[in-house]
């Protein structure tokens, strides 16, 4: 355990390092993280002001609140690995990491959660001026904003197990690319990124339920907005348990066969 | 006229690259249908709740994908790898064997590839846009027309000067490898029309990163919405823009060959 | 006009802001940042006829490859007079630039993922070669060089070697007649190195072409360039032929001596560099050798003796150490 908070802590300070490097890249990144669900924002800020001040169960105000609140738990959950990944097994780097006596994902969820608190500040800076530019408004009752933590927490370890599980194609093909695109295609419509998902088509919603992006950023947006019963919270905390064991699991046997393969072709 | 052989020539290499595996072209199939799939699904989501977004209609907004997925097509095509070869080949120093050749260095840098599948994705917007204006039931007149191919053409000299000035950076900067990301990452606020915006982000997309000239300014031609203001000055910018572009580019060049000073 | 490459005086100075490490430096360089001047060419002369085959020696970073960028037009000299077949380099006129081609060891203008020969006919258009010029001369390479059915593979596929080969024929497909060879037969094996300097020879004799030749290996200058250009630190230390090199640099000699019985203490004589099974090999400064001579001839039971310069590469590894 000791061993792995060092790992934590040494991986901080070569992602701060690296990041000072890279600022301009940074840069560029946050404007396509804000980008995008700014994009949204304002489309149906247009979409509700034309229909009567709202949509659905969301006014203008609701709107604004979702879709920052919805930047804020995107940017805390994303990752990149996918495209890493890649890079790693064409060039061959990942028999470094695969000497050592860590699990590589440990490296890599330190790498992404040392670089999101270096951007986290501006990204809520961010979230903060928009809130007033678009006169957004929320009243989440003081059990939601507790329970948000933990439910934010798992989103991120639930994604971040997904989403390296999903990068380990790279060791079957270097088509990553459709692969990637698909998933996510896939994301944005049935997490909640495109719209709320209440105001999706009803097949659509269903296929959300079963599926596990809802509860990675729908999910815990809706619960910071004051918008879920403590029933649903529970149900939702519970859905994000079940599919952290599932992807766990997943995890587990598509490394072990993707390590067979990369060591199978000499590394 | 030998600068249009030396691109058919580069074009040739292309075709042979990328024929070279079938599957290339399948897959950019399915990821061109995939991202047109993407775009066309959150349309039908927000046309299910009204019927006119921003004084757009369903279907002039469809034109508006349309020219979207054209003006995409050929941005990565032709000038997004030309630029991107470019900066690598500064950074790995094979930018000397295209100074060294007798011809001059921009034109081969910006035709030196081609990315030949993205014609699908030019096939597809301009499906997308014929099937819109169809629906549109309306007459394109041949002013209209005109018009349309004159705001094209601006947007797409605008696009390149534009990416040409970013890539040039790359002679004082070294590390200026995900600049053009910054282009793909904004260009996909182009898929509505740029008057939804507020103010500042409409001047952004305007004249910061010029992402209105591509998209929304041809789509207004083909709408009946283009006043002479914007398609003047639109022509206008294309020719200051590429001006600057080729005059930025030259700088660069002196400084690489250590002339300034 | 006499003179292929007529260079007078040419000098190329950068200048640098010097960092060092350490977080206090770090702050320092953003309020103060110290500057350097590096004299990457420092004043110099040289003239170059026509169909020479010239060496430039010299270590890393001497200036050998910027003196060659500049010769052919990439790199603008500080100072100095530079033309290159009547032409200023920098200008870098199309006319110009049809009669020359460089060639960099490291670096490749062949498309990776092509043919080689498709990167040839894009030459052939990029220079307007006529048909039947570009078909012959590829003839002619391809018998050279021994390139048999190397054109038709990606250029990925070939190993280090056969790809050297395909991209000095590339270079050559617009029958240019000044060569610029940076570091040609870096990272080759023996036998290819061999090959190589065997084909510009040969193509030096059929074509009459000017090359200029940069290496920091001896070998490569040893087996084609009867004229050497020593260079270090940007200054020219050495121009003319190699026998020269070694007269002005050399200030001893070798003596290798067989002995009759194995064990004798040499050490009286001369440095011993090695000795072995009463095989004896000294180094004697070059004013002492025939007093040496003697002395080993009447003193000890010699079968055999050998008077030797110096290897060159140890020469020249004294040279570029000395300063």
């Amino acid at each position: 355990m000791k061993l792995l908070v060092r790992l934590y802590v040494q991986q901080f300070k070569t992602t701060l390092a690296m990041m000072f490097q890279y600022r301009a890249s940074l840069v560029i990144w946050t404007i396509g993280q804000v980008l995008e669900p700014l994009v949204y924002l304002i489309v149906w800020l247009v979409v509700a002001k034309s229909s009567g001040g709202s949509v659905g169960s969301y006014t203008t105000a609701d709107f604004a609140a979702y879709f920052i609140v919805l930047m804020l738990v995107n940017q805390v959950t994303y990752t990149w690995i996918m495209y890493e990944f890649e890079y790693r097994v064409r060039e061959g780097v990942l028999s470094a990491a695969l000497l050592k006596p860590v699990h590589p994902i440990h490296s890599d969820i330190a790498d992404n959660i040392s670089s999101k608190i270096i951007t986290l500040p501006i990204m809520i800076t961010i979230a903060i001026i928009f809130a007033f530019a678009f006169h957004a408004s929320v009243a989440p009752p003081p059990w939601a904003i507790l329970a948000f933590i933990p439910v934010l927490l798992l989103a991120f370890l639930v994604r971040f197990v997904l989403e390296w599980t999903l990068a380990q194609a790279a060791f079957w093909t270097t088509r990553v690319g459709a692969i990637n695109q698909s998933y996510f295609v896939a994301f944005l419509f049935l997490s909640g990124q495109i719209a709320p998902l209440t105001l999706l088509p009803h097949p659509v919603q269903i296929l959300s339920l079963l599926l596990p992006f809802r509860w990675l950023i729908s999910f815990p947006v809706e619960l910071l907005l004051g918008r879920l019963t403590m029933i649903e919270t529970l149900i939702g905390l519970g859905a994000q348990f079940g599919w952290l064991i599932v992807s766990i699991i997943l995890l587990r046997i598509v490394w072990r066969a993707g390590v067979k393969v990369y060591t199978a072709v000499g590394a | 006229m030998s600068y249009f052989r030396i691109f058919l020539a580069f074009l040739r290499v292309s075709i042979y690259v990328e024929t070279a595996y079938r599957i290339n072209f399948i897959i950019q199939l399915f990821q061109s249908l995939l991202n047109l799939g993407m775009t066309l699904g959150g349309l039908a989501i927000i046309f299910t709740y009204t019927n006119l977004l921003g004084g757009w209609r369903p279907h002039e907004v469809l034109a508006l994908v349309g020219v979207y997925f054209l003006i995409g097509g050929i941005i990565r095509l032709i000038i997004q790898p030309g630029m991107e070869q470019l900066i690598e080949s500064v950074r790995d120093g094979t930018l000397d064997f295209r100074l060294t050749k007798p011809a001059d260095a921009q034109a081969i840098v910006s035709l030196q590839r081609v990315e030949i599948w993205e014609i699908l994705e030019i096939i597809l917007g301009l499906g997308v846009l014929i099937y819109a204006l169809a629906k549109l039931g309306e007459i394109i007149g041949v002013l209209q027309a005109a018009e349309f191919v004159l705001m094209l053409t601006a947007g797409g000299v605008i696009i390149y000067s534009f990416f040409l000035i970013l890539s040039t950076l790359s002679f004082w900067f070294v590390r200026v490898e995900n600049i053009l990301v910054i282009f793909q990452s904004v260009y996909e606020a182009g898929r509505w029309p740029v008057s939804l915006y507020p103010g500042w982000l409409r001047y952004g997309l305007t004249f910061i990163i010029p992402v209105a000239f591509a998209t929304t300014i041809p789509a207004e031609a083909l709408t009946s919405r283009l006043n002479w203001q914007t398609l003047v000055g639109a022509i206008a910018l294309s020719i200051v823009l590429f001006i600057v572009s080729r005059i930025f580019w030259k700088t660069g060049l002196k400084r690489y060959s250590g002339a300034s000073a | 006009m006499a003179y292929a490459i007529h260079v007078r005086a040419l000098s190329k100075f950068y200048v640098v802001s010097q960092q060092e490490t350490g977080t206090k430096a770090a702050f320092q360089n953003l309020v103060h940042r110290r500057k350097a001047e590096v004299r990457a060419v420092d004043g110099i002369s040289f003239d170059i006829e026509p169909g020479e085959i010239v060496g430039f020696l010299g270590p890393n970073g001497a200036g050998k490859t910027t003196t060659l960028k500049m010769l052919s037009g990439l790199l603008h000299p500080t100072s100095g007079e530079l033309s290159v077949l009547g032409y200023v380099p920098s200008k870098r006129e199309a006319a110009f630039l049809r009669q020359i081609t460089l060639v960099m060891g490291q670096r490749n203008q062949l498309v990776w993922d092509i043919p080689a020969e498709l990167t040839f006919e894009l030459n052939q258009v990029i220079y307007r070669i006529p048909r039947d010029s570009y078909r012959s001369m590829v003839t002619e390479l391809t018998e050279l060089l021994d390139l048999g059915s190397l054109l038709k593979k990606p250029v990925r596929n070939l190993s280090l070697g056969e790809r050297m080969k395909c991209e000095i024929a590339a270079a050559l497909l617009h029958r240019p007649s000044v060569v610029f060879l940076d570091e040609p037969t870096i990272g080759l094996d023996v036998t290819m190195q061999q090959r190589i300097r065997t084909f510009i020879a040969e193509y030096n004799r059929r074509s009459g072409a000017t090359v200029l030749l940069t290496s920091h290996y001896m070998a490569d200058v040893a087996a084609l360039c009867k004229r050497v250009l020593v260079i270090h630190h940007g200054k020219l230390l050495f121009d003319g032929e190699l026998s020269g090199l070694l007269q002005q640099f050399t200030s001893h000699k070798t003596i290798i001596i067989q002995l009759d019985n194995c064990k004798a203490n040499l050490s009286n004589y001369g440095e011993v560099k090695s000795s072995e099974d009463g095989r004896y090999t000294l180094r004697v400064p070059k004013a002492e050798t025939a007093r040496v001579t003697e002395r080993l001839l009447a003193e000890l039971p010699v079968i055999d003796l050998l008077v030797e310069e110096p290897p060159i590469e140890e020469v020249i590894a004294r040279v570029f150490a000395q300063e």
